[in-house]
């Protein structure tokens, strides 16, 4: 009696995780549906569409510079390392740059907004349904999705987009620095290998990503913040909720994107 | 070890009976003085009304007087010690004279009840595990909770969960206590329940500050009162002060007459 | 006694303040997040030994991360090895390298760091959330009345955890974008298994560079995100803020120390 119980615990443990998980997606889907069925005519409150662009853009703006600054130089010390030992020094514009626009750049920006932007969007949101503000819109005839969730959604999609361009930019001037004061190669080559040797495509890449992170993220934390109960407690848990299962579908999406458009 | 740390690991009541002192409390939060000046005195033995309106800083106060927030201004003591200049450690062993029941409950979520009230024995470490299961089998019955050592917080009702709070704020047998709206959002029969154990602990000799909004409810237990709104003091003195008080605001209060 | 009478602020007055507080907000935290290291550095060495809460919170930092660290290190390791065997194929011609190479980057770089971003999404988060409900409902203060320091209580036994645990779920998540990439090169471009199953590119700083960077995560994570509930005030907005923003400063305290380890190597260890 007793050995079966304990052998079915890790059983309860899956199936309890995998009906969490459908629970989600499925609410995830909806969120989607509801932002789709808004979206075509847009019916979108502009005053707070401007209110949130400002918001969500101009407000990550000096943790997206320094994180593009960091991204730049870590990547360009790693590929230091091998452009020295190869003695390929003229390449190294092309070994950081390529790895930063196509890969680390928008995965690390998208980290950096899904916790600076979506994080802050479900514990808003979810603040505002504990505290029965979300009812109290209901209950004027105002339409939460419209109203709360719309100009939220297409703010991240923007500025998400915007800001891996940003982030990509910084990252080349860290890049360039980095490869000046530690490896010691000029700037010029620096960019020259990077004119030479990529292309547009490489960066279109990475601003595709962008879009798919931004939509991701919009519907994710918008969906976290709407279902959240339980108080100040529920809002903490929601976030964390919010934030993990954003940053699986960054780098699932990622993983797509990339086989999709190679 | 300092001085003063010696100081607070050695109770004596002070030679002139005040055991809480308050001297001009000041707080600000962005410029404006949620507490204005507060002094207050309370002596061995006895206990202070904190009354006022909502937000009037009432729970502010005492957490001052806990060394839990700092204050701007000012200085309290409890026993003669000044709680604004210990440091952490200092203020950990001054706390082990201390009980406070939060206006909250502040129950901890991740604990059973049991463990919740075992915390402030283990953290004093002087008993063994066993005295301590013992001691709070004991409290748990005195509050006529018997038994409910294995619950969780949020299986409790509000008036259950006061009591459980009250019995971790008194479990060490603290000289002095200080209860934060014992009985807010309470029935009045648990609330003459919760009234009934205030004023055992303070027949047991304990100095005590109460925050209330249920006047008549402790009107015959405390000494003196306090006045606070918008952190200024209205009145300050004791029972028969404040029936003879003539500012309109004051009898407004005290006799809960409408404006 | 208004200590502090009311003032109309002039136009000059608001550019500088506007131009001045991030400075401000920035080195609060800065000061909060200095303190409770400190605190967590003197509390490991002097304070009690809860062993068994360590155990607990490793348990539910492994157990919170696993499946979350597995599914990244996965899909990353495919991507990585995509991107780089077409690259490889199309320049040099010659996949061979390929996988000692990606295992050597890998363990210098995607391995810690990636785990680290993740965990502190992942538990930083968890941890701020918790302290920070916990300071809102009044439980630190209960905390410090029953005579328990915050830091000695809430974030000591999490950073035992932490720097064990952080080590531990970048094996497992170096392992996994290790398969992953052996499996993506033999399917995609028909590299052979025995290429990826090398240390002939691997030097010994490779390994001292990965513990070094796990022990700084590992001590960083739990520190920012416990100073960052700590910080938290009101209700569930406080609770909110401080989740943002211990998400925010863990990953920018990975990314910082990232770049200074991953310098100090290039300059040290990796010559
Ligand atoms: N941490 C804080 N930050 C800002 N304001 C605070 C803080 N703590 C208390 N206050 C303010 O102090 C005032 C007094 O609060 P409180 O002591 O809880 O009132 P009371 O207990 O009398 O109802 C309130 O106006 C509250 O907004
Ligand atoms: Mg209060």
């Amino acid at each position: 009696m007793r050995l079966t119980s304990v052998l079915s615990v890790p059983f309860a443990m899956v199936g309890r995780r995998t009906l969490d998980i459908a629970t989600e997606m499925g609410g995830m889907t909806l969120m989607a549906g509801a932002i789709l069925r808004r979206l075509f005519p847009p019916r979108v409150d502009g005053a707070e569409l401007m209110r949130n662009l400002y918001n969500v853009g101009v407000k990550s703006f000096p943790i997206i510079l320094v994180t593009g600054v960091f991204v730049g130089a870590i990547m360009v010390i790693q590929a230091g390392l091998y452009v020295e030992k190869y003695e390929a020094t003229g390449f190294i514009g092309w070994g950081a740059g390529f790895a930063t626009l196509r890969e680390v750049s928008p995965i690390m920006i998208a980290l950096m907004f899904n916790g600076r932007v979506g994080a802050k969007n479900t514990a808003e949101i979810g603040t505002m349904k504990v505290t029965e503000q979300v009812d109290a819109l209901r209950t004027l005839a105002i339409d939460p999705v419209s109203y709360l969730i719309m100009p939220r959604f297409i703010a991240m999609v923007v500025m998400m987009t915007l800001l891996v361009v940003v982030g990509d930019a910084t990252a080349l001037i860290g890049g360039a620095f980095t490869s000046q004061f530690l490896l010691g190669v000029d700037v010029q080559l620096f960019f020259r290998s990077f004119v030479d040797l990529i292309h547009l495509e490489d960066f279109l890449l990475g601003v595709y990503k962008a879009i798919t992170f931004g939509i991701a993220v919009g519907v994710v934390s918008c969906h976290f913040g709407i279902t959240v109960t339980g108080g100040a407690v529920g809002v903490g848990r929601a976030v964390n909720d919010s934030v993990v299962a954003s940053a699986i579908w960054i780098f699932v999406l990622n993983y797509v994107v990339t086989t999709l458009i190679i | 070890m300092s001085a003063a740390s010696k100081q607070v690991t050695h109770v004596e009541v002070p030679r002139d009976g005040v055991r809480i002192r308050c001297q001009g409390v000041s707080k600000y939060y962005r410029r404006t003085a949620v507490l204005d000046a507060v002094d207050l005195e309370v002596r061995d033995g006895t206990m202070l009304g904190l009354i006022g309106p909502g937000a009037a800083g009432k729970s502010l106060l005492v957490k001052i007087i806990c060394g839990l927030v700092a204050p701007d201004e000012g200085h309290v003591f409890i026993d003669d010690i000044d709680v604004t200049r210990l440091r952490e450690r200092e203020l950990q062993a001054l706390r082990m004279r201390l009980g406070m029941v939060f206006q909250n409950y502040a129950l901890f979520d991740f604990m059973n009840v049991g463990e919740n009230i075992a915390l402030p024995l283990r953290m004093e470490g002087r008993s063994s595990e066993t005295s301590i299961r013992n001691r709070v089998a004991e409290v748990l019955e005195q509050v006529a909770l018997p038994g409910i050592q294995d619950k969780m917080p949020r299986e409790l009702s509000g008036g259950m969960k006061k009591r459980v709070s009250f019995v971790r704020a008194v479990v060490r047998r603290p000289p002095i206590v200080i209860y934060d709206d014992p009985t807010g959002g309470l029935d009045p029969v648990t609330s003459a329940k919760i009234f009934r154990l205030l004023s055992d602990m303070k027949a047991q000799g304990t100095t005590s500050i109460t925050i209330s909004h249920d006047l008549d409810g402790i009107r015959p237990l405390c000494d003196q009162w306090l006045l606070i709104e918008h952190g200024k003091t209205l009145f300050s003195g004791d029972t028969s002060a404040i029936d003879q008080c003539e500012t309109p605001y004051v009898r407004q209060f005290w006799r809960g007459e409408p404006a | 006694m208004s200590a502090h009478p009311p003032h109309k602020p002039n136009v000059l007055e608001l550019f500088l303040a506007a131009l001045g507080s991030p400075f401000v907000i920035v080195g609060e935290q800065f000061r909060e997040i200095f303190k409770v290291f400190g605190l967590t550095v003197q509390y490991a060495l002097h304070g009690r030994r809860r062993w068994k809460e360590v155990w607990l919170q490793a348990y539910r930092i492994g157990n919170e991360s696993l499946v979350f660290i597995v599914c990244v290190a996965g899909s990353l390791g495919v991507t990585l090895v995509y991107q780089a065997g077409l690259q490889a194929e199309r320049i040099i011609g010659d996949l061979t390298p390929l996988g000692g190479l990606y295992l050597q980057i890998l363990l210098r770089e995607f391995g810690p760091t990636i785990t680290a971003l993740m965990i502190s999404t992942r538990v930083g988060t968890g941890i701020a959330a918790e302290i920070g409900s916990m300071v809102v409902t009044e439980q630190v203060d209960a905390l410090q009345m029953s005579g328990a320091h915050p830091v000695e209580y809430l974030v000591v036994p999490r950073f035992w955890a932490s720097v064990v645990m952080v080590f531990c779920l970048t094996c497992v998540s170096v392992l996994v974008s290790w398969l992953a990439g052996l499996l993506t090169a033999l399917l995609a471009f028909g590299v052979s298994p025995y290429t990826f199953a090398t240390l002939s590119f691997v030097i010994p700083g490779d390994v001292i560079l990965l513990l070094m960077k796990t022990t700084a995560y590992g001590i960083a994570i739990p520190i920012v995100a416990g100073a960052s509930g700590l910080s938290a005030h009101g209700g569930s907005e406080g609770v909110g803020w401080a989740t943002t923003q211990s998400v925010v400063n863990c990953s920018l305290a990975v990314l910082f120390l990232d770049v200074l380890l991953s310098g100090f190597g290039y300059l040290v260890l990796l010559r």
